[in-house]
Order: structure tokens, then sequence, then C-alpha cells
């Protein structure tokens, strides 16, 4: 019998799926990090991540993962030569300094370009809703499996849905069905859409573990609590248990279906990870609690005055020689985008619904991280490579 | 048919969302156009997934000598099987769609000059 099955039936089993986390929970106790393959999920592992349900949805989502690469390659590059055609044949230097609107003015009705645009956004549409159809069909499975860990540890899973939380964190980004808070299920489809996204770097959750291992910690050592804002499935906040096995970790996030899931793997994990669904400008933490407050990629979603509220509470939470390191994409030293570049992230904003993406370019956080009172360094360490250095000391003496 | 069998007294996590308007999207100047495309990409993902079934039945008649559905499905590829295969589907997306990445600036509509004098 495997974990689906048993999750999928009724609550006279109620002893049975006890004593099966019973049994987890002990396996967990010999080796927290890696679940042996097949031993729990129908279709066994890759890796930490539990294979999709059937071989044809696998089979699909990996054609679309290939689709998707092709696209961002080879016909991103033929997008991008096209658009400096189109600047050659107006008498425009390739490397002209144009706005965005001048520059989606002049492409945005290039066939070959609206090809690229099309073709990535069908791609990304199909991966979404072939998840979105294998959790709705199959709702009762995988509830079940949430329910059964909902209230199971180390960690706690504080849920509340009926928080009223601000717009922002309301709309459906990367066009994802429901968005982060909509659907049930929007954790399971966060994290097998974004396989998409890390190409093969998803798995063992590569790049969080990579972030984590190289987050700086407090110049005295002391990186005992430490909380991951807008943390989603969790990645990045089990990560960092994992190099901080004795710290308290938190993880936070407005989605509730996505904290849920993440306490899920937290509980298979046998990781002691809290989760909790809360704002990052409202955190409900005392004052001074955390050596260490970070995120994962969040900041590019959040509107600006999320974002000058997550900042001026991570400087109340955060504690004096504590750090603060919002990981994000590059935000200073940039390459000035070619016109192609700077259509791409129009379209990238308006048809991959990512709301807040240009915004967040002009928000000036390294400036409002400053002006909160944070001590700034933006050259080391990089926690991602091309990605932003936000590395932020609160100053022993506020 | 998902909202009724999420009924009842379960535990919800979900809350209200704001719907983007990109499923209404129009690129290629007809949505029924934009449709085919999206039925193209879907198409060779059920060509690959057609594919995948075929390379695993292969090896198992291969090592085995027998195949079941339930041997199919719960196969587990090797390492060096997940990367001849990965490189084989990046292969079969690159060879399938490259003519979409085309440039057809100096492509004409069918007119006067293509026809049979």
């Amino acid at each position: 019998m495997d974990r689906r099955t048993l999750m999928g039936a009724s609550a006279a089993v109620t002893a049975v799926v006890s004593s099966f986390f019973t049994g987890r929970k002990a396996y967990a106790k010999t080796d927290a990090k890696v679940m042996p393959a097949g031993t729990l999920a129908p279709r066994g592992r890759f890796g930490r991540m539990e294979r999709l349900a059937t071989l044809d949805l696998e089979s699909r989502q990996d054609f679309l993962m290939s689709f998707r690469t092709w696209a961002n390659t080879d016909l991103s590059r033929a997008a991008n030569m096209r658009g400096d055609a189109i600047l050659a044949a107006k008498g425009i230097p390739k490397d002209a300094d144009l706005k965005r609107e001048e520059a989606v003015a002049l492409l945005q009705d290039d066939p070959l370009i609206q090809t690229s645009t099309r073709a990535w956004i069908s791609c990304q549409q199909l991966s979404w809703n072939g998840l979105k159809e294998e959790f709705d069909d199959n709702a009762d499975k995988y509830l079940s499996e949430m329910e059964a860990t909902d209230k199971m540890g180390p960690g706690k899973l504080e849920l509340n849905p009926n928080a009223i939380f601000p717009d922002y964190v309301k709309h459906e980004i990367h066009i994802q069905p429901g968005g982060y808070v909509g659907s049930e299920f929007a954790g399971h489809m966060y994290h097998y859409g974004t396989n998409g996204f890390y190409t093969g770097r998803n798995t063992n959750d590569e790049l969080h573990v990579g972030a984590a291992s190289r987050m700086p910690i407090p110049k005295d050592g002391k990186a005992l609590r430490i909380l991951d804002v807008g943390c989603g499935i969790g990645q990045l906040a089990m990560a960092l248990k994992e190099r901080f096995p004795d710290a308290e970790v938190w993880g936070i996030d407005a989605g509730g279906p996505m904290i849920r899931y993440a306490h899920l793997r937290a509980v298979e994990r046998g990781l002691d990870v809290n989760f909790a669904q809360r704002l990052g400008e409202d955190t409900k933490f005392p004052d001074n609690y955390f050596d260490i407050v970070t995120s994962y990629i969040m900041f590019h979603e959040v509107n600006p005055e999320g974002t000058a509220g997550h900042v001026k509470e991570a400087m109340r939470i955060v504690r004096p020689g504590g750090i603060y390191y919002p990981l994000d994409f590059k935000l200073t030293g940039v390459q000035r985008r070619t016109a192609y570049g700077q259509y791409r992230s129009w379209w990238d904003h308006r048809w991959n619904n990512e709301v807040w993406s240009l915004k967040f370019r002009a928000n000036g956080l390294p400036d409002m991280i400053r002006k909160a009172g944070f001590d700034l360094n933006e050259q080391e360490p990089e926690l991602l490579r091309g990605f932003g250095v936000l590395n932020a000391t609160k100053p022993a003496t506020s | 048919m998902a909202d009724e069998k999420r009924a009842g007294d379960r535990p919800k996590a979900a809350s209200d969302f704001i719907k983007s308007d990109s499923d209404n999207a129009v690129f290629l100047g007809n949505p029924h156009i934009d449709n085919l495309m999206t039925i193209v990409i879907a198409m060779g993902a059920e060509i690959w997934a057609d594919r995948q079934r075929m390379r695993i039945i292969e090896h198992l008649l291969e090592t085995k000598g027998k195949v079941t559905k339930d041997m199919v499905e719960q196969f587990v590829p090797s390492d060096e099987q997940k990367a001849a295969w990965g490189a084989e589907r990046d292969a079969m997306a690159k060879r399938v769609y490259s003519v979409m990445a085309r440039d057809t600036s100096t492509a004409k509509p069918f007119g006067e000059e293509f026809k049979y004098k």
C-alpha cells in the first residue's frame, strides 16, 4: 500500500495512518535529509521530490521543460536578432538607450517576436493546466495527505485563511492558477511548475541549499533564530534548518496552501521548521527576535507599499548585530537590456503576470534598507550566482 | 467537479484571489491561431509521452523479458537513462520547433508572382 492509498482512505484508517507516520518519524530520526526512493510515493522519488502521479503527466511536464528551454535560448535569440533588425531598419543603433515603452512600441507587432511570446506563454499555460488537472481531479487524496500531516511535528503549522491580506498577494503570479492563495494545491503546483524554471535543479532544492550554505551569519557567530519571509513551499527555510540544526527556524508566507505543503514536506523529512501564514510587514514576532531574517526571490512579487513595510518590520525583528539578507534579482550593476530585453521584461510583467516586477526594479530597495537603519553590503556574499547582493546588518547599538 | 470533492468541513487554506487576464491575450492576430500554437506545443508533449513510454517498454523487454502496466508506470530510470532521454527530448523540441525561429521578415503572402504563368 502506498502513501496516497493510505491518505485517500476514510477516517476509519486514521490509526493506520498514524502508525504509518509513527514509522516515518522513526525513520526520520536516523536520516532526516533524504527519503528512500519509492518507499512513500507511489512512483518513487527523484531526490527529495515525489514523482508525479502518472508517467504521462511526468513526461508531458518534462517535454514542456525542454520546450521552454528551447524557447528561452534559440527562439529568444532569434527574437533578439529580429529586434536588432527592426531598430536597424529605422536607423536606431542597437545599443540605443530606449525607454521600455519605446522598445515595446517598436517590437510588439512583429510576427517573429509575437510568436516567441505566444510560444512561451502557451508552454507556461500548458504546464500549469496539466498540473491543476491532476491535483483538482484527485483532490481527495491530496487533501487527505495534507490533513494527515497538518497537526504533526516536529515543526508547527499555523494557518490563518480568514485573515485579511492585502490585494498584492492575491494575484496569479506567473499565471499560476489561483496564485499562491487561491488554490488548495498552490504549493503542489508551484513545486512541480518551477521545475521548468530550475531546469533539473529542483529535485533536491539545489539552489536553496546553495543559498543557505552561503548565508552570512552575525559576527558574534550566533544564529539560533532564523526567519524566511515569503517562504513559499519552504525550500530555503528547510535548507537553513539543515545548515543550522540547532536553530529555531520559521517560514512565513501569505499563501496558506503554500505553507501547508511546506509543512507536509518538512514532516516527511523530519525537519523541525515552523510555518505560519503571516505577512512580512506584520510578522507578529517580538522586537529583536531573530539573528537572521531572509527571503528568497520574493520582493519582485511585492508591491511598493508592502516592500516598505517588509523592510521596516525586518528592522524591528532583527536583533542588533543580526543579519537581514533579502535575496532577489540584481538591482545594481545590471547590464543594460537590448530592445528585445526591454520588451521581454514587459511581457513577463504583463502576460506572465509578474505584476510587481517592473516596480521592484524602481523601488530603490537598497536605499530603503539603508534608510531603515541597516548597514548594507552590496558586494558579498553572493548567495546565488547572477542574483543581487543585499547583505544588511542591524547596527549593534540600535 | 473539484469543488464538490472539497466540499464539507474539510480544513481549507485557500482564499480569494485575483484572476489574471492572460488567457485572453492574442499575440498572433486571431485567437484561434493563438490556440493552434498551444495545440502544437501540447501535441509535442503528447508525442513525447508516448515516446517515453516506448523507451521504457523497450528497456523492460530487453532486461526483464516482460512488461506490465505497473512496471511501466513505476519504472525509475537510471541517471544515464535520464540524461540520455533528456537529451533526446531537448533535441526533439529543437528539431520540431526550430522553424518557428525562422526570420520571416522577407516572406511574402501568396500573390500573383507565385502563380503559374
